[in-house]
């Protein structure tokens, strides 16, 4: 095992990666911006070292002052945590290239799920299904209608040279798409010089469904089950779950299945996540994260397996610590994400935190970097804290999430608390009736 | 300016140990830093030979003679920090500090020595590029707060042009 891991992060999931390296008696190495020298994961690190002023590439994205630290405290593992340079292959290169282990996944696997384009056409290679979509650009309406029956109805009309929704129409039947394919071309020409469309299977309330992976590098993967994040403002998610409420036991098998024998064919290491859409009992390949998550405490809670401890132990050349057969999940896991923020139109607010005090008690865990007088800098992402709750139902898990956030005082600067108090009172919420669309829907008259 | 753990010992002992302080302290003077935290998980030390802030004052991000190779200086930490000298030279990034050319050479500068705008003052080795640290201004060389071959971080203090 490593003897001194260096944390190329910071926050609260620098301060979760500490946590792990500490209780497997493995010293920690923290890496700070000029505006992080209080910072909790600087204050408990073994060891600190300033590697730049505040803006991020200037100091957390600064691959080389990253590793000149590492270089001069003689750590032998990075961690990159999540975020700035956790998916940058390059990066994940250049650590190995100096000789010290990076803890996630192989620069290769990195550089092939990070392209968006090769990463769907591998899904496919690898037998994972995809949003269905007309391989090329559709240029007459006979043509359009042939690939319309083959995708099925309603099917979305996209430009291919575009993007921002300009040129996108959405066609119910062969009557609606006759008409609309030469709007949309026209659109399509005018906004980007190029009338090529293609068509794309529309789905009107998926859900986020994705699912928590660990692979040794070697062709073993195992799955933590997975987690529902349909719950996201602007393409950010704000709460997740685990399990998900609309996959019975028969999808939930498939999806598994799908994603870890994928994983085993790539021999992939570390930990990474797969995302679907999910809608009419059919899942979807979006992407794939090669790295830790946000949400990764709630595959934690229902799992009790420390992934980050798991990814030291695969950097290390230690294997998984368990096979599938191990794992049993148990009960129901939600967290909320806590955001320096205004809870209504979502304004950054940092500053100083003049009061804290975090719940505590049975079923609850806090992942964040605040303490009271600490002051959140306002270079960096909003995230603040992290508030997972467990429960043996989702019923039992929504009421301790209740008491739990009602505990919960953070002063001095705005968060959104006030939303997630919000949301579980909100009879769909607790019913469990929510898809991608119904965050945004339920946020809307108040804004 | 926070050197926790740099000079990475073993454990110290529950109780104040004043040998560790008695050390510390003549680093302090050794350096010419103005303070030294040590830590060693929830144990610290801290020696201090100026009035500080009420925290230990963050590494001093922008002193007024940062040297050209810098990155922008714009927007950093607006914390007042009074601990370093105005004609400070600090490091642009983190390294080994050099004070000469190669083992055994005679160094870049001396205490007392008079330096030109622009000259070299000590090398810092980053990735295996050696990045020459110059004179900000003209003036003479009041202190030098590095030994040959020693670690820094950003913002570490390296030299006073006076």
């Amino acid at each position: 095992m490593f003897d001194k891991v260096l944390i190329a992060n910071r926050g609260e999931i620098a301060l979760r990666i500490h946590r792990a390296c500490h209780e497997m008696g493995i010293k920690t190495v923290a890496v700070h911006s000029t505006a992080d020298a209080q910072a909790m994961h600087v204050r408990l690190a073994d060891e600190t070292v300033c590697i730049g002023p505040p803006p991020a590439r200037a100091s957390y994205l600064d691959a080389s002052a990253i590793l000149s630290a590492a270089t001069i405290t003689g750590a032998d593992a990075i961690h990159p945590g999540l975020g700035f340079l956790a998916e940058n292959a390059d990066f994940a290169a250049a650590v190995e290239e100096h000789g010290f282990a990076f803890i996630g996944p192989a620069p290769e696997h990195i550089r092939l799920m990070g392209d968006k384009v090769r990463a769907k056409a591998e899904a496919i290679r690898l037998g994972i299904p995809v949003v269905p979509g007309s391989p090329q650009a559709v240029r007459d309406a006979a043509a359009a209608e042939a690939a319309a029956r083959l995708i099925g109805y309603p099917v979305l009309l996209k430009a291919s040279a575009g993007g921002g929704g300009r040129g996108m129409k959405l066609a119910g039947n062969a009557g609606d798409l006759a008409r609309l394919l030469p709007l949309a071309q026209a659109e399509a020409r005018t906004a980007f010089g190029d009338d090529a469309i293609y068509l794309e299977r529309f789905l009107d309330r998926p859900r986020h469904i994705e699912v928590q992976l660990l692979g040794d590098g070697k062709g073993d993967v195992i799955h933590l089950g997975e987690r529902d994040c349909s719950l996201q403002r602007a393409h950010q998610k704000l709460l997740e779950e685990a399990p998900a409420a609309a996959l019975d036991p028969a999808a939930r098998e498939r999806l598994t299945r799908l994603a870890v024998t994928a994983l085993r064919e790539l021999h992939y290491r570390s930990t990474g996540t797969m995302e679907f859409l999910y809608q009419d009992g059919e899942f979807y390949f979006i992407e794939m994260n090669t790295r830790l998550q946000v949400e990764h405490p709630v595959s934690e809670m229902t799992s009790g397996v420390d992934i980050v401890r798991e990814q030291l132990r695969i950097a290390a050349g230690m294997g998984l610590g368990y096979r599938q057969s191990d794992i049993a999940l148990r009960g129901h896991a939600i967290e909320c994400r806590i955001n320096a923020e205004n809870p209504e139109h979502f304004r950054p607010s940092p500053g100083r935190v003049s009061e804290y005090h975090a719940p505590g008690g049975f079923g609850v865990r806090v992942d964040s970097a605040l303490y009271q007088g600490y002051t959140v800098p306002p270079y960096y992402d909003s995230l603040v804290a992290k508030l997972i709750v467990h429960g043996d139902t989702r019923e039992e898990c929504v009421m301790r999430l209740r008491r739990a956030l009602g505990e919960y005082v953070i002063g001095g600067i705005e968060t959104t608390i006030p939303l997630h108090q919000r949301l579980v009172e909100d009879p769909e919420f607790r019913a469990g009736a929510y898809d991608i669309g119904w965050l945004e829907r339920f946020l809307g008259p108040r804004r | 300016m926070k050197l926790a753990g740099i000079f990475g010992a073993r454990r110290p002992p529950l109780a104040p140990d004043s040998e560790m302080i008695r050390t510390l302290a003549g680093l302090l003077g050794e350096t010419g830093l103005t303070e030294i935290e040590y830590a060693i998980g929830d144990h610290r030390i801290r020696v201090a030979r100026e009035p500080a802030a009420e925290h230990p004052p963050a590494t001093n991000g922008h002193a007024p003679a940062m040297p050209p190779a810098a990155s922008s200086a714009a927007g950093e930490t607006p914390t007042a920090n009074g601990a370093m000298p105005a004609g400070t030279v600090t490091s642009p990034v983190v390294g080994i500090a050099y004070l000469a050319a190669e083992p055994g050479a005679s160094p870049f500068a001396r205490p007392g020595d008079a330096v030109e705008a622009g000259q070299t003052l000590l090398i810092i080795e980053a990735m295996k590029v050696m990045n020459q640290i110059r004179a900000p201004r003209a003036g003479r060389i009041a202190r030098i707060f590095i030994e040959d071959a020693q670690p820094v971080e950003y913002g570490a203090p390296l030299m006073l042009i006076e």
